[in-house]
């Protein structure tokens, strides 16, 4: 069996048939038994606060109308004094997005806070067993204080029985994790092990232990939304992936990033039909890039001339915004798009923007996406900051990531791309399938300035007017080295092309290494 | 008070803002050269340019305050 089927205090109430008795509809009076029991687990205590929904409707909510089937809708972690059962803690089941079987754990914050006991852990378990052993992606809507404190040592076993199957189940499905109330513990750390964490602002917060416990431990005083808020988990740690304004807006974020991903690991891809780029973007995309390599840029306006014109959904977009991730479509097909955000920090490489990189193409590897990579990049940051970050180790993460990656990878140099930098951002050197360069693009070792004052040190020591000299050599280093010709006649570019080009060369090349799969 | 803070390492280039402009979110106060690029430092929100932080030429760090702008002026 894919999972063992639980024995809860109910299951040991129910008498088990016999083959003496009859197979004829339940007394009435039996029915009145159950119609009491569905009723008193099914009554929630009323949301409190912010929370706007109960965990069945969050449930019904995120999934398509009437599809949620809720999995051992009766289980309880025992009764109250009163005799009424409470439930496991947990709306667990699966259901529909878009027609598609999606598995989903709601933690019900009416239970305990739902914090996560024994009873209520098996059952998030069967549920990660279920969608494991049939490979569908799991949503869990984590809204709990963490492990269940009267259950010990059983709560602690069943979290990391929890966490054992979040990463069993990297390997097979998507995982998405919604923040919905304050997470601690536990509840903050399955998420981590997923692949996209969604938090609602001013509602969903995710800390090893809340204030009044770092208050005790370390006499810091701060908020549960300063220690683990939105703010902080979006921009400043990275932890979650995107924020959203309410709950309703993290049910149809989920939709939408569930409408990129296959089912699971070697599923079909979501292919739609091919919806031709914004015409005003491709019109303008041979201006898209100034010309001046200095000056910024937003390299959204690149996207929008060469994918599909639909729907997009950028993940990290506060965190290291000088790499842009996002998942979109080309030839109605998902992908997942890597590129340099000139516009934020200048679209450098750092600690920060390489471990979201990395972990994006990591992610896209494991499915299957496409990985598209869009370069203008000035470079890894250097200094004392970004090294006791360890910048290296980071940066390595992203050379990692991209060999590692099997799904097609197609890179495009736009304006710059030098150094390390070069080399990380999706390199032939690293695996890339096919690789341009626009004609106006520069790839070399560093830029022309860097490259003179190091090359040309003597020469413009000596010289009458050194910034003239500067100027020129500066001029031929880009003319001899940097020019994108050099590496498309060594074979390491496969070519060099025109920026309205770009759409018809990624879709052709997305289509020939696509061909084999559906065959 | 806000600032608008320098958003990577590197050395001030220009200052384009003057004390007592009237500035909106998003607007470039300074300029900064970092990594061969024109890096802009941009007012978090609107108000009135009350102080000038730093010199052209001077190096900051990643989150220095380069502009201070009082936000209650912004009428």
């Amino acid at each position: 069996m894919f999972w063992e089927k639980p024995v809860t205090q109910l299951d040991a109430d129910r008498t088990a048939p016999t083959a003496a008795q009859p197979t004829v509809p339940a007394p009435a009076d039996q029915r009145e038994v159950l119609t009491q029991r569905r009723d008193a687990r099914f009554a929630r205590v009323e949301p409190k606060g912010k929370r706007v929904h109960t965990a069945r409707e969050r449930a019904e909510l995120l999934l398509d109308d009437g599809s949620f089937v809720e999995l051992t809708p009766l289980r309880t972690a025992g009764p109250r004094p009163d005799g009424t059962p409470t439930g496991s803690g947990v709306v667990a089941g699966w259901g529909l997005v878009d027609g598609r079987p999606v598995v989903v754990a709601c933690h019900d914050a009416a239970v305990a806070s739902g914090a996560i006991g024994a009873v209520m852990a098996e059952t998030i378990q069967a549920a990660q067993r279920f969608a494991i052993d049939r490979g569908y992606p799991i949503v869990y809507v984590n809204d709990s204080g963490g492990a269940r404190v009267p259950d010990g040592i059983f709560a602690l076993h069943g979290c990391g029985g929890i966490f054992a199957l979040n990463v069993a189940a990297q390997q097979r499905v998507p995982q998405i994790s919604l923040i919905l109330g304050p997470c601690a513990g536990a509840a903050a750390y399955s998420p981590a092990l997923t692949d996209w964490t969604i938090m609602v602002k001013g509602q969903g917060q995710m800390f090893l232990t809340g204030p009044d416990i770092v208050k005790a431990a370390t006499g810091e005083d701060a908020t549960a939304e300063e220690i683990g808020g939105s703010q902080v988990h979006t921009v400043t740690s990275g932890v979650s992936h995107l924020e959203v304004d309410s709950e309703d807006e993290a049910f149809d974020a989920t939709r939408l990033l569930l409408s990129f991903l296959p089912s699971r690991k070697g599923g079909r891809q979501t292919v739609q039909s091919a919806v031709p780029a914004n015409p005003g973007a491709v019109e303008r995309l041979p201006h898209a890039v100034p010309e001046k390599s200095s000056v910024v840029f937003d390299m959204n306006a690149v996207l929008d001339g060469v994918l599909d014109n639909g729907a997009r959904l950028e993940l990290m977009p506060e965190h290291a915004p000088s790499i842009l991730t996002l998942f979109g479509r080309l030839d109605g097909r998902p992908v997942g798009v890597v590129a340099n955000q000139p516009a934020a920090r200048g679209g450098i490489l750092d600690s920060k923007a390489s471990v979201k990189l990395a972990r994006f193409v990591e992610f896209c590897g494991r499915f299957d996406l496409p990985v598209l990579t869009f370069v203008d990049v000035p470079g890894f940051l250097p200094g004392t900051v970004e090294e006791g970050r360890g910048v290296i180790t980071h940066g390595a993460k992203v050379l990692k990531a991209y060999v590692e990656t099997t799904s097609p990878k197609l890179t495009v140099v736009v304006r710059k791309a030098f150094g390390g930098a070069y080399i990380a951002m999706g390199s032939a050197s690293l695996g890339a399938h096919v690789t341009w360069a626009w004609s106006g693009s520069e790839i070399a070792v560093m830029g022309p300035g860097g490259a003179v004052a190091l090359l040309n040190r003597r020469e413009l020591a000596a010289a009458d007017d050194p910034d003239a000299l500067r100027t020129e050599l500066a001029a031929r280093y880009r003319e001899d080295v940097a020019r994108p010709y050099l590496a498309a006649e060594a074979g390491i570019v496969d070519d060099v092309i025109h920026p309205e080009e770009t759409r018809d060369r990624m879709v052709a090349a997305l289509r020939m290494l696509t061909a084999g799969e559906s065959a | 008070m806000i600032e608008a803070r320098a958003d990577i390492v590197g050395n001030i280039w220009k200052i384009t803002a003057r004390v007592g402009d009237q500035v909106a979110k998003g607007d470039t106060v300074a300029v900064l050269e970092s990594m061969k690029m024109e890096i802009p430092v941009v007012a978090p929100a609107g108000g009135h340019v009350s102080r000038i932080l730093v010199d052209v030429n001077q190096i900051v760090q990643e989150g220095d305050a380069v502009v201070e702008i009082d936000p209650t002026a912004s009428a």
